[in-house]
């Protein structure tokens, strides 16, 4: 058994890693981890002031302040009923363009370029792309100087308050704003070339959910009251956590999410997905021009979304701009209200994010986070496994370790988002009997058997239930009485199932081997009556919480017959199980 | 003249829990970063390159908290490896804000009140502290994030082997510099007298109170300060809210003395 | 000295033709106080001010700015900040201000960004009337007699002009016809009824020559702890006043072969830094003692060198000091008059 590890991910904002446990010709584990620590954010806003808390919590992650502050101030006003002026909708937009400026591109450039270039860093790359390293640079600067003439600042500006602005930006700050961005054009255009044109290798390629605000006014846009899915169905904000239903792992103190029992992804990819026929301009041409169905498949593409998303945003800050000028300034707006219940939801850069608060008594008396990377964090694991998986059967082992950093990477995560973080520890290298002590520990565990005993070693997986059964094992269970035991399915307790069954993971004969149940199935190596119960019927947290225990098994041919190294294999995990 | 790569600073930049602003902000020194990179050899930086070592090096800058058992690690091993280490950011400085539970208990109830009673399987998280709680910190530079201008110098001075020059005054003087008027004069709760200058007075230049983002100044008169607040009208608990926001457990002694007195 | 006469509406054209060569400072509106800046936009121009919240110091010496570029080559001076200008509104205590700077920076060692800087401003004065914080008349900085080249007494329908130099006079020739030389006996009758209204319109007043004494009776007096419990240190009356001229030097260096610089910038000595020396011994680590080093200096130490307080009566540290330790308080508490200030409530506070 080996584990191919990137401990520390590099050239994302904040630490964190990725690991895949590999036995044999399997991938059995893959963790996607984050080395931040708690700082229970959601607890510490607590018993303070609305304007405190959105003091506070742009401090949970540098690169998204501007979202996050956004996020706040939305819910804030939701829940105390304050409505902006025009003016401040308009500015507080164009303090978000410049933050999707400023960290799209210093993501593409920096953090994602080298990778594709072959270069440890952007500052190494410039050797040879100097001209890129070095506009991108006044991009990202420029980004920059909006969120610091919006803001305040370049990060944690607290010009932005409940009500409106500290301060709005002089003419002559609005209009440099203006003729600057349209001086960019140019190099914006070739940028969405040069990443919609990389050439993002197929691997992973699978379905996904895309989720993203929903837009007012049926346009391209960063803000909304609902969220839409690539499905088609659209949410209030405030029933976000039919969306999110937020839980913890116990591999990671970062809070997954998942949708329907599936895991869904968020981002620059998710908004072209789920808008981007809505793109007008240059934008829509381009759009036009390179957007492919594989764009739906493959996180890879996140690339090229965030290009465009530049290019959108080059588009609208003139448009906001002049807008603006148009308007008058309009003092912070008062409020009386001391009680409330309010959302606020934005697309930061790296994807949807969640503000929800509770008012008591003028003070903040509950708080809920959701930030992109956690919701993206179960398909992150998810895409790196297929990517891990499909390497190995390919005999590309040795391209595993850099493609889970690319796509871990093209999910730009932002991994300070640590509203529930913690140290997350690798899982430590185990074999099966090991594994299968760890699960027996959690909870006595249910087990299904699995197979056709008329196909020789196929019948592994119900031969081991039925010995189980004469051993007076309880909770053991046969393929064939599925439909009986519908109780299996329904399970409150999470009690771990594990299923036994003969699979060909071209192995020695009788080599066992136990991995979660949802690898298996990604793999589409089940080709028994289970399958259609596993996908359809088996809620997703139980799914988490299920493991195949196959044997590698000598011979399927016809008859009864289990080959001897089969054989002794089931004798062993009888043995395990017993103990 | 670029000096040969042997006899140029090893730097190692760090990141530990926190919002990762201030290894952002070392990012946005667009102009500069290429300099940066050039004048020292910069072994580890997580956030910008790839090719990163854990070896011997000059000086060490370290962001964030000490907030797990593993990052506790990390940081011992760098003050070994290090000659100098340099504390960024008011997380590094004072815990920041996530280190607002100073009491060991409330924090643990509001540890499992996230987390619930679900078995960590990894390493322990630990109750948010500043760096120097577990190793000597041979220079601080707060800020939330760090200041450019103010990174960038020291930066320079240490490489020329020059102890950092920072402002060690409040927030007051930068405002005054600025020439704005004095919010605590119009009755707004403002923590300009008792935060760390260096901001440039942002917020009051933008005609908003300080939050004391940039955590408390050395010696600040805290009791001045909150009895001024509590005279105009300001609840003590409220004060003393405010107060602990962003000074993690830089006012820690001082709050715990109210405490004692209960007001 | 001549004395002419300018009708209100022509000051703005005056200004517009003064101001063609040379930058025009002047007191414009920032929230509900005023503050001196360059103009281009001469209906901006306040003219019914009282202080503004920096004094005109900062014109001469900004709070922060470049002394030299530092070169491999060794260093240059930077004067590049200094500009022709011309600082129109400033006040008869602020120029008294500008003469005690003067005494200092002319000293034993000059300073040649102070006395750049001073040779390229024209000062045209004007006058004022008092607010409940103004006590020029104590300190008798209320009236001005030197100092100036132009100085513009408002009469409300006109201004009286006086002219203190040469250049001044350049001034008013740029366009005589705005001016009238023929001042009428009305128009003095005027200015004395404007005089003597004023001198009445001080609302209090503190006796100074016995201070420098008291100072010295009073050195151990815990009134100075008292003032140290509620001081916030945080420099805003040193920053505010118009005599106060401690500055501290930092070295900016920078990467990639750019020249360095070495940056001035105002320090007060009622920071804690301030007493600081190599070595980190502190001489003056209490704020008590940093608020008596700062007064003796005001009330004592300069009275004793040049005869007269370095304190002008501007107000701007009663205006100022958000915890009320300024010349008033302090000055009536060494007089042994109560007064009603924060530090003398929180004091009470604390021995309860």
């Amino acid at each position: 058994m080996k584990k191919i590890s990137v401990d520390h991910l590099a050239r994302v904002e904040g630490s964190g890693g990725i690991s895949a446990t590999i036995d044999g010709k399997v991938v059995t584990d893959v963790k996607f981890s984050i080395y931040e620590g708690p700082r229970l954010v959601e607890r510490l806003t607590v018993g303070k002031t609305p304007e405190e808390v959105v003091n506070i919590v742009p401090r949970i992650c540098a690169i998204c302040t501007i979202s996050h502050k956004y996020a706040a101030l939305r819910a804030m006003e939701n829940a105390l009923s304050i409505k902006v002026s025009t003016k401040v909708s308009l500015l507080r937009d164009l303090m978000h363009l410049g933050e999707m400026i400023e960290s799209h591109s210093l993501h593409i450039y920096y953090l994602t370029l080298p990778d594709y270039v072959g270069f440890p860093s952007a500052i190494a790359m410039a050797s040879k792309f100097e001209l890129e390293v070095k506009v991108a640079l006044e991009m990202k600067e420029f980004g920059n100087h909006i969120m610091k003439t919006a803001s305040g600042r370049y990060i944690h500006g607290e010009n932005p308050v409940i009500g409106g602005f500290g301060k709005f930006p002089t003419r002559e700050e609005l209009i440099w704003i203006r003729s600057r961005a349209i001086q960019f054009m140019p190099f914006i255009l070739k940028t969405v070339s040069l990443f919609c044109e990389l050439d993002y290798p197929d691997c992973p390629e699978e379905d996904t959910v895309y989720a993203c605000c929903h837009p007012d006014q049926n346009k391209y846009g960063l803000v909304g009251d609902e969220i839409m899915l690539s499905t088609g169905e659209i949410i209030n904000k405030d029933d976000y956590k039919s969306l999110t239903n937020e839980f913890v792992v116990s591999h990671s103190y970062a809070k997954h999410s998942r949708y329907r029992e599936k895991p869904y992804s968020v981002g620059a990819l998710a908004r072209v997905n789920n808008l981007g026929e809505k793109l007008k301009g240059q934008a829509g041409k381009m759009y036009k021009k390179y957007f492919n169905p594989r764009w739906r498949r493959n996180p890879l593409f996140n690339n090229a979304a965030q290009a465009l998303e530049i290019l959108y945003a080059f588009e609208r800050i003139p448009k906001s701009v002049d807008k603006m000028l148009r308007l008058s300034s309009s003092p912070i707006a008062e409020y009386t209200k001391k009680e409330g219940k309010g959302t606020g939801i934005v697309e930061a850069p790296r994807g949807l994010l969640i503000h929800s608060y509770e008012i008591s008594d003028g003070l903040v008396s509950y708080t809920d986070l959701i930030t992109p990377t956690a919701q993206n964090a179960e398909d992150i694991e998810r895409y790196c496994y297929i990517a891990a998986q499909k390497l190995l059967e390919a005999g590309d082992e040795d391209k595993i370790k850099d493609r889970m950093d690319l796509v871990v990477r093209a999910y730009d995560p932002c991994i300070s988002c640590s509203a529930h973080m913690a140290e997350v520890k690798k899982a430590p290298a185990e074999d099966w009997k090991a594994k299968l002590a760890a699960i027996k520990e959690k909870a006595p565990p249910m087990f299904v058997g699995v197979g056709n005993r008329n196909r020789s070693d196929d019948g592994a997986g119900v031969e081991l239930a039925l010995e189980l059964k004469k051993l007076g094992v309880c909770d053991v269970y046969l393929e064939s009485e599925l439909e009986k035991h519908r109780i299996l399915w329904e399970y409150k307790d999470l009690r771990p199932l594990i299923l036994f069954d003969a699979v060909d993971f071209k192995e020695a004969p009788g080599k066992v081997t136990l991995l979660p149940l949802n690898y298996v199935i990604d793999k589409t190596r089940l080709s028994h009556k289970i399958l259609p119960f596993i996908s359809m019927q088996m809620r997703y947290k139980h799914l988490k919480n299920a493991y195949m225990l196959g044997i590698q098994p000598e011979s399927i041919e016809e008859g009864t017959k289990i080959s001897r190294p089969v054989r002794q294999a089931i004798l062993k995990v009888l043995k395990e199980i017993k103990n | 003249m670029e000096k040969k790569i042997k006899d140029k600073l090893k730097i190692g930049i760090y990141e530990l829990t926190g919002c990762a602003g201030d290894a952002l902000l070392i990012l946005d020194c667009e102009k500069e970063l290429v300099d940066i990179f050039k004048a020292a050899d910069i072994q580890s930086f997580l956030m910008a390159k790839s090719d990163n070592i854990d070896g011997e090096l000059d000086v060490a800058f370290v962001e964030g908290s000490v907030s797990t058992e593993r990052e506790k690690k990390e940081l011992l091993d760098i003050r070994k490896r290090a000659k100098t280490v340099v504390a960024i950011g008011i997380c590094a400085c004072f815990g920041g804000i996530q280190a607002a539970f100073l009491d060991k208990k409330d924090w643990e109830k509001n540890f499992k009140k996230v987390y619930g009673d679900n078995k960590m399987t990894h390493t322990k998280p630990l109750q948010s502290k500043p760096i120097d709680a577990y190793i000597k910190v041979d220079y601080y530079l707060p800020g939330c994030p760090i200041d450019k201008e103010q990174f960038l110098s020291t930066f320079n001075r240490i490489l020329r082997g020059n102890p950092p020059e920072l402002y060690r005054f409040p927030v007051c003087v930068e405002c005054k510099w600025n020439e704005n008027d004095c919010l605590l004069n119009k009755d707004i709760l403002c923590l300009g007298p008792v935060t760390r200058a260096g901001c440039g007075s942002i917020c009051i230049n933008h005609n908003l109170p300080c939050v004391g983002c940039w955590g408390p100044v050395e010696n600040a008169n805290l009791t001045s300060e909150f009895q001024l607040l509590r005279e105009k009208g300001f609840d003590s608990d409220f004060i003393k809210k405010k107060m602990a926001n962003f000074s993690g457990t830089g006012i820690a002694d001082f709050l715990g003395e109210l405490k004692g007195e209960k007001r | 000295m001549r004395i002419i006469k300018l009708k209100k509406d022509n000051l703005s054209p005056f200004l517009e033709i003064i101001s063609v060569e040379a930058d025009l400072w002047a007191p414009v509106q920032k929230g509900d106080k005023h503050v001196f800046k360059v103009v281009d936009d001469f209906s901006k121009v306040e003219l019914n001010t009282t202080r503004t919240i920096l004094p005109p110091r900062k014109i001469f010496l900004p709070p922060t700015f470049s002394m030299f570029n530092i070169s491999e080559k060794g260093y240059k001076e930077d004067l590049s900040h200094i500009k022709k200008r011309i600082l129109f509104g400033i006040h008869p205590c602020d120029i008294h201000g500008l003469l005690i700077l003067d005494n200092l920076f002319k000293q034993a060692y000059l300073d040649p960004y102070y006395l750049e800087a001073r040779k390229n401003t024209l000062i045209l004065g004007l006058s004022c009337w008092p607010d409940e914080y103004c006590f020029a008349k104590s300190t008798n900085t209320h009236i001005i007699e030197e100092g100036f080249d132009l100085f513009f007494t408002d009469l409300k329908d006109f201004f009286l002009v006086w002219i203190g130099s040469s250049q001044g006079d350049d001034l008013i020739r740029l366009k005589p016809e705005l001016f009238d030389e023929n001042l009428t006996d009305k128009d003095i009758q005027t200015y004395i009824n404007w005089h003597t209204e004023r001198d009445k319109a001080y609302k209090w007043s503190i006796n100074f020559t016995v201070l420098p004494d008291l100072i010295e009776l009073k050195y151990m007096d815990p009134l100075w702890e008292k003032l140290g419990n509620s001081c916030l240190a945080c420099g805003s009356c040193t920053n505010v006043c118009p005599t106060c001229n401690c500055y501290n030097i930092m070295d900016k260096q920078f990467l990639g072969g750019k020249d360095g610089k070495m940056i001035r910038h105002w320090d007060a000595c009622t920071l804690e830094e301030y007493s600081e020396v190599a070595g980190g011994e502190n001489f003056r680590k209490k704020r008590s003692d940093r608020l008596k080093l700062w007064y003796t200096h005001k009330l004592q130490a300069y009275i004793s060198k040049y005869g007269k307080p370095s304190c002008v009566g501007c107000g701007r540290c009663i205006a100022t000091c958000p915890v009320d330790i300024n010349v008033r308080t302090v000055g009536k508490a060494l007089l042994g008059e109560e007064e009603d200030a924060f530090w003398v409530r929180l004091n009470m506070e604390v021995t309860k």
